[in-house]
C-alpha cells in the first residue's frame, strides 16, 4: 500500500502534468487548507460561546453562514489553483455542492439531533437532550400510528389514479377531435395548487349547503351530502380531490411514453388480426411498463408527503380519519410549537419513506428483470 | 389630561402662529372642546359608513383614523418620526385586524412621518409564528397584536416595553370596563397593554324562532316544561335543541344549537368552554381549568365531561356536516346566513348582524350571557350543588380580548420607543374603539363609555337590538363569577391537544370520559415539559390569587 506522502506526489505530479505548476498546487493546497482551518475555529468558537464555555462569540449564527460563503470561494479559488482546468469543471459543481449541503444535508442531520432533544418552544428551559424519549413517546402514539394507517390508504389510491390517467393517455394519443385543447384542458388541475383545490372544491363545489356537487348529490337522492364527516366518506373525498390534482401528472408521462412507442409494432399486430384488447394488453402495456413503474413511483413518493388538501379542508378530522403523517406533524409542530418531538416524527417518517422506496425501487427492478 | 392638552395645543399654536381654526380642529378631536364637540365627534365616527350601508370599506377606515388623529397631534409633532420604522405584526383573517389598522394608521403615518412595514397573520399561524420568535431569540417586530393568554410568553420573559405614562393618559385607560384593568395586561406590577378589544363568549339566538307561534304551540304539545322561549340554562338549550330537529322555520330546515366541531389551531376549544362554565367555575372558585395548586386539569372532572357529552348528545340534532364546521363557519356560513338557532361566539355575531353583508338575520337577532346550569360542581367537595340564587352563571371571557404591545427592542431608541407607543396609542383611543366596538373589525366594547345606547341609537341602531346586544357583553364583563382564561405560558397548546382528542369523541372514537382523561394526561406532560412550578405561579398570578 502506498504512504500518504507518496501519494501526495503522486498526485502533484498528475497535477504538473495537467499543466498546473507545483507553486500553484502548493499555493492552492495552502489556500484550502487556510480557510477551512479558519471555519472550522470560528464554528467552534461559537459552538464553545452558545455553550457558555467560552466568552467570545457572535450574538447570532449569521456570520457562520457568512464564514461558510467564505470558505466556499476560498474552496473554489483555492480548486482553480491546484488543478487548473479541472479546477475550472469542478466550480460548475461545487456551488451546487455547497449549496445542498446547507439546505439539505446539515438540516437533516442537525433535525437528527433537534429529534432528540425536549425542546417545547413555551418553556422557561430551552431545549434540553432527551436521549430517546421522543422516539418512545412517538411509538405509543395512536395519532401517529394511525396517520401511518391512513398513508396506506393513501398510497393504495395510486393505483385507481394510474389507471384512469392510462385510460386517459390512451385517449390522449388517440386521434380524436380537438385533441390539443383536451391536453391542456386535463393538464390545468396540475397546475392549480392544492391549497386552492382544496378551496375550490373541498370547501366550494362540495359544501354542504350551497356546494353545486352537494346540490347535485340531494338531486340523486342523498339526503345528507356531507363529504367529510363520516370517516371513510372523508377519506374518499380527499383522495378523490389529490386524484384530481394529480392524475394529471401520471397521464402526461404515459402520454410521453405512448407517443415514443414505435407504431410499427401495433400496426403488426393489427395486421396479424389482434383485436383492440389484445393489442393493448400483449403489446401497449408491456412496452409501457418502465413508463409506468416511474410514473407510479415518482406519484408515490408525492403521495407520502400529502398534506396540504387534508389541512386545509378536515384538519386531519372527523376523528384523524383523513390524518396524513405530514399534517399529523404540521398540528404538532405548528399548533403545539413542540420542536423536538415534531422533529422525530419527521426525523422517523424520512427512514421509513427511505426504506420503503428503496424496497420498492428493488422489488420493481427484480420485476422488470423477470419480465424481459 | 385634557386641560393639559388644551394648554399644549393652544401655546404651540400661539408661538408658531398657526391658524387658529386649525387648532380648533385638533383640539376637537382631541376632545378638548365642550363635550358637545366630542359627542358630534362620536356621532360622526358612529355614521361612517351608517348601520345598514353595507360593509366599511378602506376608504372608511382611513376617514375614521383621521378623525380621531386629535390625542396624537397633542402629544406629537408634525413630522417628528420621519425616518422612524416600525414593523407590526397582526392578524388578517377575515379581511379584517391588520387591514383595519392599516387604514387607521394612514392618517397618522402621514402627520408624523413614520412608516410602518406589515407581517399579516392567519389567526391559525398566530401562536407559531410568536412562539418561533420567541424561542429562537429572533423577535422582527415592534409593534405586535397580540391576546391576553400569550402575556405570560412575553412579558413574563421580558420581551414587551413597559407603557409610559403619557400613553396611559392619552388612552384613557380608567375607561375600561372592571375585568380588562389588572392584573390583565400586567406583569409584576408594570403595564403592558394597550387593550383594543374584550373579549367574552356571549349567548347569540334568533328571535323569530323564539316567537315562533307554531313552534310555542308543539312545544306545549309535545308536552315540554314551561314556556316556549329561549333557554336559560344548558339543560334547556339540550332540550330546545332536540325539540327542534325535523321542525321547520320560515320555510327553512329549523335547528337549534351550533357547535363549532373542527379544530380551529386551539381556538375551537374556547367553544367547549363555553358549554362548560356554567357547570365547571364555581362562585367559590377562582380556578376552573386546572387546580391553581398543582395544575392538574379538571378536564376529565365530572362537570368538563357532561359538557363534553352535551355535545355529544346535541350532534345528532345538528346540521349534518357539523363535525367539519370550525367557529368561523358556525358563526358566519351558519348563524348569520341564517342556518340555526343559537350559537355561542365573541361579540362579533352582535356586531356583524346588522353591518355585514352576508347576514340575513340582522332583524332577528337576541342576545344574552351565556346559558347558566341548574347546579354546579363543586372541585373541593367533588359534589353537585345548587345554588340558593338558582342556575350558576359562568360567562367564559374566551381569549380576554385582543390588545397592542410594544416590543421592548424599541427602548434602546428613544424616537422609536414614542413612535410605536404613539402608533399603538392612536389604535387604542377611546374614540377610535367606539368605532370598531360599532362596526366589523374583529374587536367587541371593551370600555365603559360603549354602552351608551342613546349613542348607538342615534347612529341608526334598533334600540331593542342595540341594547340586547350591550347587556350581554356588559352583563359578562361584569359578571362577579366570570370564568377568566389562564395567562400561562403555551395556553394554546394545551387547547390544540384537546382539539385533536375531543374530535376523535365527537366521531365516535372513544366516549366523554375516556378522551378527557386522555385529555388531562396530555396537559400533564406539557405542564411537565413547561415547567410545572412556573405554570402554578403564573396560573395564580393570572386568576389574581
Amino acid at each position: 500500500m502506498p504512504s500518504r506522502a507518496a501519494l501526495s506526489a503522486l498526485s502533484e505530479a498528475a497535477a504538473v502534468t495537467a499543466g498546473v505548476s507545483l507553486r500553484r498546487v502548493q499555493d492552492g493546497k495552502r489556500i484550502i487548507t487556510l480557510a477551512t482551518i479558519g471555519f472550522v475555529v470560528v464554528v467552534l468558537m461559537q459552538i464553545l460561546f452558545d455553550a457558555g464555555l467560552q466568552p467570545y462569540g457572535f450574538e447570532n449564527w449569521r456570520p457562520i453562514l457568512y464564514a461558510y460563503v467564505l470558505w466556499g470561494i476560498a474552496l473554489g479559488f483555492g480548486l482553480v489553483r491546484m488543478r487548473g482546468a479541472a479546477g475550472h469543471r469542478a466550480l460548475f459543481v461545487l456551488p451546487a455542492v455547497l449549496f445542498t449541503v446547507a439546505m439539505v444535508i446539515f438540516p437533516t442531520f442537525f433535525g437528527l439531533y433537534i429529534a432528540f432533544t425536549d425542546w417545547n418552544l413555551s418553556s422557561f428551559e430551552g431545549r434540553r437532550f432527551s436521549g430517546l424519549k421522543n422516539l418512545y413517546a412517538l411509538f405509543a402514539d395512536p395519532y401517529y400510528r394511525n396517520a401511518l394507517a391512513n398513508m396506506v390508504f393513501y398510497v393504495l389510491m395510486v393505483l385507481p389514479q394510474y389507471a384512469i390517467a392510462f385510460g386517459l393517455a390512451l385517449l390522449l394519443n388517440a386521434d380524436i377531435r380537438a385533441r390539443k385543447f383536451f391536453r391542456v384542458a386535463f393538464l390545468l388541475p396540475f397546475m392549480l395548487s392544492p391549497v386552492a383545490v382544496s378551496w375550490m372544491i373541498g370547501k366550494s363545489l362540495m359544501e354542504y349547503r350551497f356546494g353545486p356537487v352537494a346540490k347535485l348529490m340531494r338531486e340523486i337522492g342523498w339526503d345528507n351530502p356531507a363529504f367529510f364527516t363520516s370517516p371513510w366518506i372523508a377519506k374518499f373525498s380527499i383522495a378523490v380531490m389529490d386524484a384530481w390534482v394529480w392524475i394529471p401528472f401520471i397521464m402526461i408521462m404515459l402520454l410521453a411514453g405512448l407517443q415514443a412507442l414505435p407504431k410499427e409494432l401495433s400496426e403488426a399486430a393489427k395486421v396479424d388480426g389482434a383485436s383492440k384488447w389484445q393489442a393493448f394488453w400483449q403489446i401497449t402495456f408491456p412496452l409501457m411498463l418502465p413508463v409506468s413503474v416511474t410514473a407510479i413511483v415518482l406519484r408515490i413518493i408525492f403521495q407520502l408527503k400529502l398534506a396540504d388538501i387534508v389541512i386545509n379542508v378536515t384538519s386531519g378530522g372527523p376523528g384523524g380519519a383523513t390524518d396524513t403523517v405530514s399534517s399529523f406533524i404540521f398540528r404538532e409542530y405548528r399548533d403545539r410549537s413542540n420542536v423536538g418531538y415534531g422533529t422525530m416524527l419527521a426525523e422517523f417518517y424520512l427512514i421509513i419513506i427511505i426504506i420503503f422506496i428503496t424496497l420498492l425501487l428493488h422489488w420493481v427492478s427484480r420485476w422488470m428483470r423477470k419480465m424481459h | 389630561m385634557r386641560v393639559e392638552l388644551y394648554n399644549l395645543l393652544t401655546r404651540r399654536t400661539v408661538l408658531k402662529g398657526g391658524a387658529a381654526a386649525a387648532a380648533l380642529g385638533v383640539a376637537g378631536a382631541a376632545g378638548v372642546l365642550p363635550k358637545s364637540a366630542n359627542a358630534d365627534l362620536r356621532a360622526e365616527l358612529l355614521k361612517i359608513p351608517g348601520v345598514n350601508m353595507g360593509s366599511p370599506t378602506d376608504a372608511d377606515w382611513q376617514k375614521v383614523g383621521e378623525l380621531c388623529m386629535g390625542s396624537t397631534k397633542a402629544t406629537v409633532q408634525q413630522g417628528e418620526f420621519k425616518g422612524v420604522e416600525l414593523t407590526f405584526m397582526g392578524l388578517n383573517n377575515q379581511n379584517l385586524h391588520n387591514l383595519l389598522f392599516r387604514g387607521f394608521l394612514k392618517p397618522w403615518e402621514a402627520y408624523t412621518g413614520a412608516k410602518i412595514n406589515w407581517i399579516d397573520l392567519a389567526q391559525a399561524d398566530y401562536n407559531p409564528r410568536l412562539q418561533q420568535a420567541i424561542a429562537t431569540g429572533t423577535v422582527d417586530f415592534d409593534i405586535v397584536e397580540m391576546g391576553a393568554p400569550f402575556e405570560g410568553d412575553v412579558c413574563g420573559k421580558g420581551l414587551a416595553s413597559v407603557m409610559p405614562d403619557w400613553v396611559k393618559q392619552q388612552i384613557e385607560m380608567d375607561d375600561y370596563v372592571g375585568y380588562l384593568k389588572a392584573p390583565v395586561g400586567t406583569w409584576e406590577g408594570k403595564t403592558y397593554r394597550i387593550s383594543i378589544d374584550g373579549d367574552c363568549h356571549n349567548f347569540n339566538y334568533r328571535t323569530d324562532y323564539f316567537s315562533d307561534q307554531e313552534l310555542a304551540a308543539a312545544w306545549k304539545a309535545e308536552g315540554h316544561q314551561g314556556e316556549w322561549g329561549v333557554p336559560k340554562t344548558w339543560q334547556q338549550v339540550q332540550e330546545v335543541t332536540k325539540f327542534l330537529k325535523g321542525k321547520q322555520v320560515a320555510g327553512q330546515d329549523a335547528y337549534g344549537y351550533l357547535d363549532p366541531i373542527k379544530p380551529w389551531g386551539g381556538f375551537g376549544f374556547y367553544f367547549l368552554g363555553s358549554r362548560a362554565t356554567a357547570y365547571a367555575k364555581h362562585p367559590d372558585d377562582k380556578a376552573w381549568l386546572f387546580d391553581a395548586d398543582t395544575m392538574k386539569p379538571r378536564i376529565n372532572n365530572p362537570a368538563w365531561v357532561r359538557a363534553i357529552q352535551d355535545v355529544i348528545d346535541a350532534l345528532p340534532y345538528e346540521p349534518a356536516d357539523q363535525l367539519n364546521a370550525d367557529p368561523n363557519t358556525t358563526g358566519f356560513s351558519q348563524f348569520l346566513a341564517g342556518t340555526g338557532a343559537m350559537c355561542s361566539w365573541w361579540g362579533d355575531v352582535g356586531s356583524n348582524a346588522k353591518t355585514n353583508d352576508s347576514s340575513v338575520i340582522g332583524d332577528v337577532c337576541g342576545f344574552s350571557i351565556l346559558p347558566g346550569s341548574d347546579d354546579v360542581y363543586n372541585s373541593k367537595t367533588g359534589k353537585w350543588d345548587k345554588l340558593a340564587s338558582g342556575p350558576n352563571y359562568a360567562p367564559n371571557m374566551a381569549y380576554i380580548g385582543w390588545g397592542i404591545y410594544v416590543m421592548a427592542r424599541v427602548d434602546s431608541d428613544s424616537k422609536k420607543q414614542k413612535a410605536a407607543w404613539s402608533a399603538a396609542a392612536h389604535l387604542g383611543g377611546k374614540d377610535i374603539s367606539l368605532w370598531t366596538a360599532a362596526y366589523p373589525s374583529g374587536f367587541q366594547p371593551y370600555r365603559n363609555s360603549h354602552f351608551n345606547v342613546p349613542e348607538w341609537v342615534a347612529a341608526g341602531y334598533d334600540e331593542a337590538f342595540i341594547k340586547s346586544y350591550l347587556d350581554s357583553e356588559g352583563n359578562s364583563y361584569n359578571h362577579p363569577n366570570a370564568a377568566i382564561e389562564p395567562r400561562i405560558p403555551g395556553i394554546f397548546q394545551y387547547y390544540s391537544v384537546a382539539e385533536d382528542e375531543l374530535n376523535k369523541i365527537w366521531s365516535g372514537g372513544s366516549d366523554a370520559q375516556t378522551g378527557a382523561d386522555r385529555i388531562a394526561a396530555a396537559w400533564e406532560k406539557i405542564t411537565d415539559e413547561i415547567g410545572r412550578d412556573k405554570q402554578i405561579a403564573l396560573y395564580k398570578a393570572s386568576l389574581g390569587m
